[in-house]
């Protein structure tokens, strides 16, 4: 584990970060990264962990979105909890920063196209997000708040794309870093 | 003429294993539980049998003249353990099965059992077991009144003794109340309850209650005018059906 690198002092410093590309230009960049780690593997984490206890209700969550048959909707309605949790707990340990928050920004994307799917198309479903999907009274529906909690979490998994080096990160035992 | 060996690559900094090595291995886990999972979700092929009035391919239990009969179909998707669904069969049970009984409609009743995965128990199943094993004993409408007007309170689930408890009410008794018994406790038709819940995600229905009137899902509107409105059962299905 190393935290970020030291690069109090003040001046003189912006000259010598070009010799290290990899390096966290300030602290504050890698705690940064450490909240979204924890934020994004966290809600994938916890959203994988409900659906896979009740994969029938999953399955009805994604069929509740009446955009795929059945068999497909079963695909989707088991497979995901598993990346889910995949995902979450990489994120949660620091482990393929890069490439856990790319795949967890793109189940965002596509979260998001969901909701706003079913929102265009009328129908009052809850999204399902976190186990309990399926159809809700029309005044029950919340995608606006669901479809800007899947952003911000976008926005956060974006910055982990951007800047994976995070400070109590497995990735730094990793070999060539 | 041999080509000279190539340069022996030395690891930068040889701490713990590479990145690549760690996706490949991660991929590997993902996509294996991935399919263990899907697996897992693979109910029958509906094949199961059920009690004595139930449909194939996990159909449902079929009371009254039958689904190819000349009178309205009613289908109703419920889960036991579902509060709105006790409250519809509190209000239009014994019309409906007053209906039956005078061959003016047939009643298939999908009995699902997701709640179970919901709540965190498996009561939805236990007592789907139940009512079949009440089919086989000839009181399958009464049982399934009594169940339900004595629903638990939320996620509490039926014991046992009162899925036979009702059986008694319903007036099983002698020989045939020790073979209900049996059937509460060995749950014979698991298969086929997993089967009607795999049936009803089949059909697109993943909430309930669900009600299809001659093939049509009922309007929310009227189906809750059904459960709150004493007496209009005759009414909304004359309006729905044909």
């Amino acid at each position: 584990m190393t935290g970020p690198p030291a690069t109090g002092g003040g001046t003189g410093l912006a000259a010598r970060e070009g010799d290290r590309p990899t390096a966290a230009p300030r602290p504050w960049v890698g705690y940064v990264g450490l909240v979204a780690r924890l934020a994004v593997g966290g809600v994938l984490l916890v959203a994988g962990l409900l659906k896979i206890t009740d994969l029938t209700g999953s399955v009805q969550s994604v069929m509740a979105y009446e955009l795929f048959p059945y068999p497909v909707a079963r695909l989707i309605g088991s497979m995901l909890p598993v990346v889910e949790i995949a995902v979450g707990l990489l994120l949660v340990v620091g482990l393929l920063t890069r490439g856990a928050a790319a795949v967890g920004g793109l189940l965002m994307l596509l979260f998001v196209a969901g909701i706003v799917s079913a929102w265009s198309r009328g129908l009052a479903i809850d999204c399902g997000c976190f186990g309990t999907g399926g159809p809700v009274d029309p005044e029950d529906t919340a995608y606006l708040p669901d479809i800007l909690r899947d952003l911000g979490l976008l926005a956060l998994s974006a910055w982990l794309v951007v800047r994976p080096r995070t400070p109590l990160a497995l990735d730094s035992l990793l070999k060539g870093r | 003429m041999p080509r000279p060996p190539a340069p022996e690559v030395k690891p930068v900094a040889a701490r713990g294993p590479s990145a690549g090595l760690i996706a490949g291995v991660v991929v590997l886990v993902v996509a294996l539980l991935g399919v263990l999972v899907w697996a897992a979700t693979r109910g029958g092929d509906l094949e199961a049998v059920g009690s004595s009035s139930t449909l194939p391919d996990g159909g449902g239990v079929s009371v009254g003249p039958g689904v190819d009969a000349d009178v309205t179909q009613v289908r109703i998707y419920e889960d036991p353990q579902c509060p709105w669904c006790a409250r519809l069969e509190n209000q239009i049970g014994e019309d409906l099965a007053e209906m039956v009984e005078a061959g003016e409609v047939n009643v298939t009743f999908q009995i699902m059992s997701f709640l179970d995965g919901n709540i965190g128990n498996d009561s939805s199943k236990r007592s789907a077991n139940a009512m079949l094993c009440a089919d086989d004993a000839g009181v399958f409408l009464p049982y399934h009144q009594a169940l339900f007007a004595e629903q638990p309170a939320e996620g509490a689930g039926w014991t046992d003794e009162q899925l036979v408890g009702y059986a008694e009410q319903a007036g099983v008794d002698g020989d045939a109340l020790t073979d209900f018994q049996a059937c509460v406790a060995e749950q014979p038709h698991a298969d086929y309850v997993q089967d009607m819940q795999q049936r009803a995600n089949e059909d697109g229905v993943n909430s309930t209650p669900t009600v299809f009137v001659d093939g049509e899902e009922l309007p929310q509107e009227d189906l809750s005018r059904l459960i709150q409105e004493p007496g209009v059962l005759r009414e909304v299905l004359e309006a729905q059906g044909r």
